[in-house]
């Protein structure tokens, strides 16, 4: 499912990223890796607040669509 | 021998307080990502020969926004003697993503893991030799903000230069194979110990590499080749290897202490990005700011050291000090007109301006400006432009240049050269003096007019986005929002303090410079002419100036300014004005003679008032919001633009906008209050709205009509 369904305190685990190459390449950089772990710290109308890698990131609702979760 | 270290870092890793207590200079520590735009340079304090370079931050060395590439740039084109490279210690992992690559370059590394205090508070254990071990690289343990092993860093730094930098990191077998082939299909013009980097760059399909290589091999049947084995694409590949090739070396280099659930800074997101509570409490904060230090606080301080500092302490110390001395006639008028109240109504405002600059340099050190960006994303999209705007415009409150440079943060083309024309919009710090002198001269000191100057600002910005984005040269989607949100912190009072204060000192500096030029140029011009017996001392409206300022005040005909006979003055205000906002205020100190009759405020914006209308006030005011900014500010839009064409657009467009939109305002204005109507004046104006609102919502994509009527507009 897409990362932006999961709701405040889930963990999920990301199985894959959506998008155009220099996005996909600076989520990667920032640590959002197929198989890493991702916690949603966070919500509101703009997007979503993550927890990667131990990293606080702020993410827009449509690219939270484009990182697939298991 | 000379020795160059570059600091090397993820963005907000504490470069930039590393760099101060290397070099003892002050630059200023924001917290958000993105606050160091431009590489810097200082000596290394104790060593004379070594030079230390802070780079802007970056999280790999495929760069995404345009900081990122000055730093890239710097590091593979300029060849620095030894990498110092900055690790956050409360994040190992993510920060040796980037050491990874920093080691691949062929430049010897040296790690400084920072933020020993925090790291400890939670108890936390890092064990650094075990780290070195791993990585191949001299490491050490630092507190950059407490000064702990700065010294230690620096010399292991020195040391390190010319030693060779092992890659001890090794990928898969089959990739490491395919880079091999790769590195033998370089030509020679790459240095051997580069050789590494540019493969696995190639590896990857990095675009941008191709540039700063003369020939570039065609790699891509190995990389497929790989790609097909391993069931991935090659940039994947390489990131997942690193990531993994991390882990197991943190695994046996650090033990992290049990930690609850949720930090403080997670709570205060919780409630200061929350879905309701968002928006209602940034707008109080703003309201709190700009209360503060322009309505309240700010106009006490101004009030003070115009009326008392300025009116009936200086001046008259100074007269008494001249005629004492006997001192000729005219240099009594030149100091006293001239110089004290020129540069004096512009220092009067220094209190305000460091009051709004204390606010300022807090909201970007404590952690808040990043939510910022976040939450004003979805609103600014609307209008086309990115949340990472609002940082760069907040920032040009306090001054335009810092503001326009800030927006290298921003990733998308179109929406960066789309919020370097409008940031200047915001009023700075510069105007606030022109805005106080409209309100107390023309509007009898209403608490209305200084909000109003902010929203006509913001007003200009988002109808410009609308409007431009319509427009092809700036169709399309801005760029996703990602941004890393730092954790809160208290600022550090040393640190707000010295950002305000050195933003304070250049705006005194200016006013001892080219204020201080301005306003001898300019008495000399308003008291100097041909008058009836050649060349000599005359009237004002005699002088030179005055000539100069007819010969083109008829262009503000129009926006209501030549209507009390005396036009001349506020052209050649507004015009001034493009040398430095403050000379505006420094040209009405000198021609209104602000100096003589200082103790008595009211019959200064007597005079102002007796020749303008209340709605050519506000249109003046409104001209020198829009219009182009200072030099300094424009000489920022040239350089952030990088291209004459777009600046000169850029240009074009601010002092269209502001032209237009005070034409409407004095047309409409003077209707409303039952002033003489001017029909012709009132048809253009009226045409004028009607190409607003048809600008502001015909579709989307339409082509780029407006080019060509804003081209019109600022030959005007």
């Amino acid at each position: 499912m897409a990362l932006a369904m999961a709701s405040i305190g889930e963990k999920r685990v990301i199985t894959k990223l959506h998008g155009k190459d220099d996005i996909i390449r600076h989520l990667q950089d920032l640590g959002f890796t197929p198989g890493s772990e991702v916690q949603v710290l966070g919500q509101n109308l703009a997007g979503m607040i993550l927890m990667v890698k131990g990293v606080r990131v702020a993410l827009s609702r449509g690219l939270a669509n484009k990182i697939m979760v298991d | 021998m000379s020795v160059r270290i570059a600091l090397a870092g993820n963005p907000n890793s504490g470069k930039t307080t590393l760099f101060n207590a290397l070099t003892g200079s002050n630059q200023f520590v924001g917290n958000w990502p993105g606050v160091t735009v431009e590489k810097k340079e200082g000596k290394l304090k104790g060593y004379p020969d070594v030079t230390v370079m802070d780079l802007p931050g970056i999280y790999s060395l495929s760069p995404y926004t345009l900081e990122e590439v000055v730093a890239r740039n710097y590091l593979l084109g300029e060849h620095p003697d030894v990498i110092l490279n900055i690790v956050d210690g409360t994040n190992l992992e993510r920060n040796l993503y980037l050491t990874t690559q920093l080691m691949e370059l062929g430049i010897p590394v040296v790690m400084a893991v920072n933020m020993l205090d925090i790291v400890e508070k939670n108890g936390d254990q890092i064990y650094i030799d075990k780290l070195s071990e791993q990585l191949g690289c001299k490491a050490i343990q630092i507190s950059a903000l407490k000064g702990k092993g700065i010294k230690e860093a620096a010399d292991l730094a020195v040391r390190a230069v010319s030693q060779k930098q092992a890659v001890v990191h090794k990928f898969d077998k089959k990739v490491e194979e395919a880079l091999s082939d790769i590195e033998s299909a370089l030509g020679n013009e790459i240095p051997e110990d580069q050789k590494r980097f540019f493969a696995i760059k190639l590896f990857e399909r990095d675009d941008k590499i191709a540039g700063q290589m003369k020939k570039v091999p065609d790699v891509e049947s190995i990389i497929a080749k790989v790609e097909e084995s391993m069931d991935d694409d090659s940039e994947s590949i390489i990131t997942n290897e690193r990531y993994v090739y991390i882990s197991s070396v943190i695994g046996k280099c650090l033990k992290k202490a049990k930690r609850g659930e949720l930090s403080l800074s997670d709570k205060i997101d919780q409630i200061v990005t929350n879905r309701f509570l968002a928006l209602p409490i940034f707008a109080i904060v703003m309201w709190i700011v700009y209360y503060i230090s322009v309505t309240s606080v700010g106009t006490i301080a101004t009030d003070w050291t115009n009326d008392v500092l300025f009116g009936e302490i200086i001046p008259p110390a100074i007269e008494n000090v001249l005629v004492s001395v006997g001192c000729a006639e005219w240099l009594q008028g030149l100091i006293l007109d001239g110089i004290v109240g020129g540069v004096g109504a512009v220092l009067g405002f220094v209190p305000q301006m460091l009051v709004l600059f204390l606010f300022l340099a807090f909201l970007e050190s404590c952690g808040y400006m990043a939510r910022i960006a976040f939450i004003m994303d979805r609103i600014f999209r609307k209008f086309g432009l990115s949340g990472k705007s609002f940082i760069p415009m907040l920032i040009g409150t306090g001054c335009g240049v810092p503001g326009v440079m800030a927006s290298r943060t921003i990733e998308n083309d179109r929406d960066r050269k789309m919020t370097i024309m409008t940031t200047t919009f915001v009023p700075c710090g510069a105007k606030l003096p022109i805005i106080a002198l409209i309100a107390g001269a023309l509007f009898g000191g209403a608490s209305w007019v200084a909000p109003s100057a902010y929203f006509v600002g913001i007003g200009a910005i988002i109808c410009s986005g609308i409007i431009l984005k319509k427009t092809k040269m700036f169709a399309g989607d801005p760029a996703p929002f990602v941004m890393e949100l730092p954790a809160y912190h208290m600022p550090t009072v040393g640190n707000v303090l010295r950002s305000m204060w050195e933003r304070g000192w250049s705006f005194i500096k200016k006013a001892g410079t080219i204020i201080l030029l301005s306003a001898i140029v300019l008495w000399f011009l308003q008291g100097y002419g041909f008058g009836p017996d050649g060349f000599g001392a005359v009237e004002l409206e005699d002088s030179i100036l005055a000539a100069i300022g007819n010969t083109f005040a008829w262009v503000f005909t129009p926006l209501g300014w030549t209507q009390g006979g005396e036009g001349w003055k506020m052209a050649v205000a507004a015009v001034t004005g493009l040398i430095a906002k403050e000379n505006v205020v420094t040209t009405f100190g000198i021609l209104f003679g602000f100096a003589e009759v200082a103790e008595d405020g009211v019959e200064i914006w007597g005079n102002l008032a007796g020749c303008m209308t209340a709605a050519a006030g506000y249109s003046f005011l409104v001209f020198n919001l829009l219009c182009a900014p200072c030099f300094a500010a424009m000489g920022a839009i040239k350089r952030e633009m990088n291209n004459a064409k777009w600046f000169w657009f850029a240009i074009g467009y601010q002092c269209g906008l502001a032209y237009c939109v005070s034409l409407i305002i004095y047309q409409i204005g003077t209707l409303l209050s039952g002033g003489q109507v001017n029909i012709l004046g009132l048809i253009v104006a009226a045409l004028m709205i009607a190409a607003f609102i048809w600008l502001l919502l015909r579709p989307n994509r339409d082509d780029g009509k407006l080019r060509v009527n804003m081209k019109g507009m600022a030959g005007a």
